[in-house]
């Protein structure tokens, strides 16, 4: 099929617009027809997937360049690689499940829940997909307004300061960028004398960027700096990840799913696409500010994870600390690592994913989520706590599940160079299983002391559906990795060449 | 004696004079038939669009006191958009507040031909003509609503600053006839550019004489009419008065630092324009975090984008004015869109048009609210919408005339205008309706002149080339 990139990407705001045009008052319908746009969705990408050939070096099925902008060179052009592919693929299938776990918690505005989230898509596959940068950064921004909806509207207590900081922050980050960017245009019009924001143009002429010799005297490192900014604030990393646990604490249950299943892996793949890409040199010269900042988020999100008494904002601070060993990957710069880094950003959205689900299972029946309103619930919830107990060990890394393979390329692949750094890493790992594995007991086994939890109904077939497709996918990466790995081994194998 | 084409050349202005006598004549003596007044008024502003479209561009004409160009046609069609609007919302704005008579169109038609004559003049005194054209109709229709004390107090604030800026402008055309010993641009910029220097008597010409013109952009330091203006005035005419003369005033301002190419001349230019422009967008974007009254806060929000607009004017050149121009037709559709709102989600103009009167409307009527959301998100700068395409080509001026540090300015304070444009939002969505729920008074053309300008915000926003490509083409033309 021509155009699928096309399709995958704007299918979901043809639907939003579908939608949007239906009355309000509909509610199931547009339950039932958001859920079968994002099935569809994933079958797109399946097919992507499908016609994916893992030999070809650089981008796929490319759609474009279509003059959008021509004065300015800026024109409409979408191609995947094997980075791209396989967070495409988690988008969609994190879509569905997101519609899944908000059937019964979103009750008001369900129409405007899901046109917010499926123009919330389009933003974020067109982002993963723009092989324009111009294009790229207008996808990033539009993905601000309905996630900010979300979480305002649909949220919790403190719903409209959260939203406010989490467009705020994205913002400060995401300005700057754009004048690094025109600064890139700029220079590619210096040296070539034609305008283009054409992602493959700037490959060619970022890297030439003069690294001069302070910060302040470096054209490239100052460009490398607004683009980093706005990517550790995504990410997020230490200290730029203050605006999460307020996000997550307050966004609606599909909301944290999206935010932490796609959204942050939005950084991590800007740091891979633009700051590691465009420029070499600089990012040779940053390699040790990221390890640093890398393993300070890994040790502080698990330290500040452990004495949380909310599970949602023990799940938030635990995604900073395995956002970390991304970023740690990531400047690892091998190809192990890397890979790994990619491949754990899967596992993340997977796991992480699953995590808030549960969390909203039982707080959609118990309105709380503190830890100790809980205890001894094993027996009342037999199946919810075996679901919940599997996704921990995937989060913990334990072989056999995703988290592992992931967490053991990255350490690996990074140990060559950077020996003290996976040593401090890895007690991260450690912590990870100290603080996952200390909620599960005090949630579910100790001795039940709230008598309100006797008559807690277990997990629903509905809720087991949504949660199911992420089960199946941590079981077959931690089985059979290679099945991811292959198909990006050229993308990455091209980038670290660079 | 005008020439047969001198006439031509300006059939749309005598379209829309010949109409506002029409209108006049009608209150006076028929004013049974008044409620089609808009109707005619309505007609006559898109009769002179055609007629601008349709008609040759013949460049100099009136013996070179004029120039229709393309772009004074980008300029016309700007004003002439921002004028259908202001009419088509003061349509049931009036019929509202029981002030259906035909004068009140025929004002907005000549202040907007005073605009669209300032906006093709290359001539000192012509431009002073233009200006006080523009002017004096709007002194009245700032204080229309003549029972509500703070439409009086706009009327007359905007009275005596304006006549500062006429003053103003007057003194420095006189100075500047000193420098140049004519009262054409054109003229002016060649012995400017003989000179090659800045002397002290162009230098205290051009403040003088760019003094004016920054009253009437409402920029710092002579900005502090806005507020109270914005506030105060109807909501239609706050509409026209936050596009149509800054328009006409940008372009003024263009024609003049582009012929003198003062960028390059003088350094001073670089940062007496940096200071008013970063300064306004400062100003501007942190007291507007304050206001309460939404009318007040885009008054300060509009000192702001008169400050981003303003780079683009240092900046000069091709690029710069293309940037500028773009910028002026964004903020027009997204301004008139934000008033046309504004006027619809009020219950009476004796009381302020609070931002907390807005709680919870977002659900309840959509539609206005959307067009609302829409424009405060293109206000406040975010893709996909024209608000965007504005800023970034601003910007990207900046940094192609290796201004970095104005585009940084530029971004943060979008960063910082972030703030109040959410609140907008977060008030129509996030916030309870409140128990006494508002009663809005019924006003389609409001709300077809709200959904207008939101789709073209949107529209011009993902598909910015047509609108691009005028602006280039017109500014082209600025060089001469």
């Amino acid at each position: 099929m021509e155009h699928l990139l096309t399709y995958v990407t704007f299918g979901p705001t043809a639907a939003a617009l579908v939608l949007a045009l239906l009355p309000e008052r509909w509610e199931r319908l547009h339950r039932w027809l958001a859920l079968a746009v994002s099935l569809g969705l994933f079958a797109l990408s399946l097919l992507i997937w499908k016609g994916f050939d893992p030999d070809i070096t650089g981008f796929q099925m490319v759609d474009g360049p279509l003059a959008w902008i021509p004065q300015l060179g800026i024109s409409y052009h979408l191609g995947v690689d094997g980075i791209s592919l396989l967070l495409v693929l988690l988008t969609t299938l994190l879509i569905p499940v997101v519609i899944l776990a908000s059937w019964t918690s979103i009750t008001e505005h369900v129409k405007g829940f899901h046109v917010s989230l499926l123009f919330l898509t389009t933003g974020m596959i067109g982002a993963f997909l723009a092989l324009d940068i111009f294009l790229f950064y207008v996808f990033w921004e539009v993905m601000l307004i309905p996630m900010y909806f979300i979480i305002g509207v649909w949220g919790g207590a403190r719903r409209i300061y959260a939203a406010v900081k989490f467009f705020i922050y994205t913002m400060v980050g995401s300005l700057l960028m754009l004048v690094a960017i025109l600064y890139l245009a700029w220079f590619h019009h210096q040296l070539t004398g034609a305008w283009s924001f054409a992602y493959t143009d700037m490959l060619k002429t970022a890297p030439q960027l003069a690294m001069g010799t302070g910060l302040l005297s470096s054209p490239q490192l100052l460009v490398f700096a607004a683009f980093f900014l706005a990517f550790a604030i995504k990410v997020p990393m230490f200290p730029f990840h203050t605006w999460l646990p307020d996000a997550h604490v307050e966004a609606p249950t599909g909301g944290s799913i999206i935010l932490a299943g796609v959204l942050l892996k939005l950084g991590t793949y800007g740091f891979l696409r633009f700051n590691r890409a465009l420029f070499p040199a600089a990012w040779e010269a940053a390699v040790p500010l990221i390890l640093v900042l890398a393993v300070v988020g890994i040790l502080y999100g698990a330290w500040v994870a452990m004495v949380q008494p909310d599970m949602k904002k023990l799940v938030a601070y635990s995604s900073v600390s395995h956002l970390g060993f991304v970023m740690l990957g990531l400047a690892g710069g091998t190809l192990a690592s890397t890979q790994g880094a990619v491949l754990q950003m899967v596992n993340h959205g997977l796991s992480t994913g699953a995590l808030f689900l549960l969390v909203g299972v039982i707080y959609e029946r118990r309105h709380t989520r503190l830890i100790a309103d809980y205890g001894g619930i094993a027996g009342v919830v037999p199946v919810y706590t075996g679901i919940f107990l599997f996704v921990t060990l995937s989060s913990i890394g334990l072989p056999g599940l995703n988290g592992f393979v992931g967490e053991f390329l990255i350490l690996a692949g990074t140990w060559a160079g950077h020996p003290l750094f996976v040593v401090l890493g890895a007690l991260g790992v450690i912590f990870g299983a100290v603080y996952m594995l200390w909620m599960v007991q005090r949630v579910f086994w100790n001795p039940l002391v709230h008598e309100e939890n006797r008559s807690l109904k277990d997990i629903n077939l509905r809720e087991v559906l949504a949660v199911l497709p992420l089960l199946v996918f941590i079981v077959w990466i931690g089985v059979h990795p290679t099945t991811f790995l292959s198909p990006m081994e050229a993308a990455v194998r091209l980038l670290l060449a660079r | 004696m005008p020439t047969h084409s001198d006439l031509v050349a300006l059939a749309p202005e005598l379209i829309l004079i010949l109409a506002a006598g029409v209108l006049l004549l009608v209150e006076a003596f028929l004013p049974r038939i008044r409620h089609a007044a808009s109707g005619l008024a309505l007609v006559s502003v898109a009769g002179a669009a055609w007629a601008r479209l349709a008609l040759p561009l013949p460049g100099a004409v009136w013996s070179g006191m004029l120039r229709v160009d393309r772009v004074t046609a980008f300029v016309d069609l700007y004003i002439l958009v921002a004028l259908f609007l202001s009419i088509w919302m003061a349509v049931g704005f009036l019929r509202r507040n029981g002030l259906d008579r035909a004068e009140f169109h025929a004002l907005l038609l000549l202040a907007a031909t005073g605009a669209m004559v300032m906006a093709a003049s290359v001539n000192l005194l012509t431009i002073f003509l233009g200006l006080e054209l523009l002017s004096m109709p709007l002194y009245v229709l700032n204080a229309y609503l003549r029972r509500v004390d703070v439409s009086l107090e706009a009327g007359l604030k905007y009275f005596v600053v304006g006549a500062f800026a006429s003053g103003f402008l007057a003194y420095g055309a006189a100075l500047l006839y000193g420098v140049a010993g004519s009262t054409d641009l054109a003229t002016l910029a060649q012995s400017v550019v003989q000179e090659g220097r800045m002397t002290p008597l162009l230098a205290v010409g051009l403040a003088m004489f760019s003094g004016g013109l920054l009253f009437k952009l409402a920029l710092f330091p002579f900005h502090g009419w806005a507020p109270d203006v914005y506030q105060g005035s109807p909501t239609p005419v706050t509409a026209f008065l936050s596009a149509v003369p800054k328009g006409a005033a940008l372009v003024v301002l263009l024609r003049l630092v582009i012929s003198m190419d003062l960028l390059h001349l003088t350094n001073r230019w670089l940062w007496a324009g940096a200071l008013v422009a970063v300064a306004s967008q400062f100003l501007g974007n942190i007291v507007a975090i304050v206001q309460r009254d939404i009318k007040r806060m885009l008054g300060y929000s509009g000192i702001a984008h008169m400050g981003y607009a303003m780079v683009g004017v240092i900046v000069g050149g091709t690029e710069g004015a293309g940037a500028v121009l773009v910028y002026l037709a964004a903020y027009t559709f997204m301004n008139m869109g934000a008033f046309a709102v504004i006027a619809l989600l009020s219950e009476s103009e004796r009381e302020p048009h609070l931002i907390g009167d807005l709680a919870g409307q977002g659900w309840r009527r959509p539609i206005p609210a959307l067009a609302l959301t829409v424009c405060m998100f293109s206000l406040a700068g975010i893709p996909p919408f024209v608000g965007f395409t504005g800023k970034f080509l601003v910007f990207k001026s900046a940094v192609d005339a290796g201004l970095v540090w104005l585009a940084v300015v530029g971004v943060l304070n979008s960063l910082i205008s972030a703030f109040y444009y959410l609140r907008v939002v977060y008030t129509l969505y996030m916030r309870p309706l409140p128990r006494r729920e508002p009663a809005f008074p019924a006003g389609f053309s409001i709300g077809a002149a709200a959904a207008t300008a939101a789709v073209a915000v949107v529209l011009a926003g993902i598909f910015p080339a047509p609108l691009i490509r005028a602006a280039e083409a017109a500014a082209q033309l600025f060089l001469g």
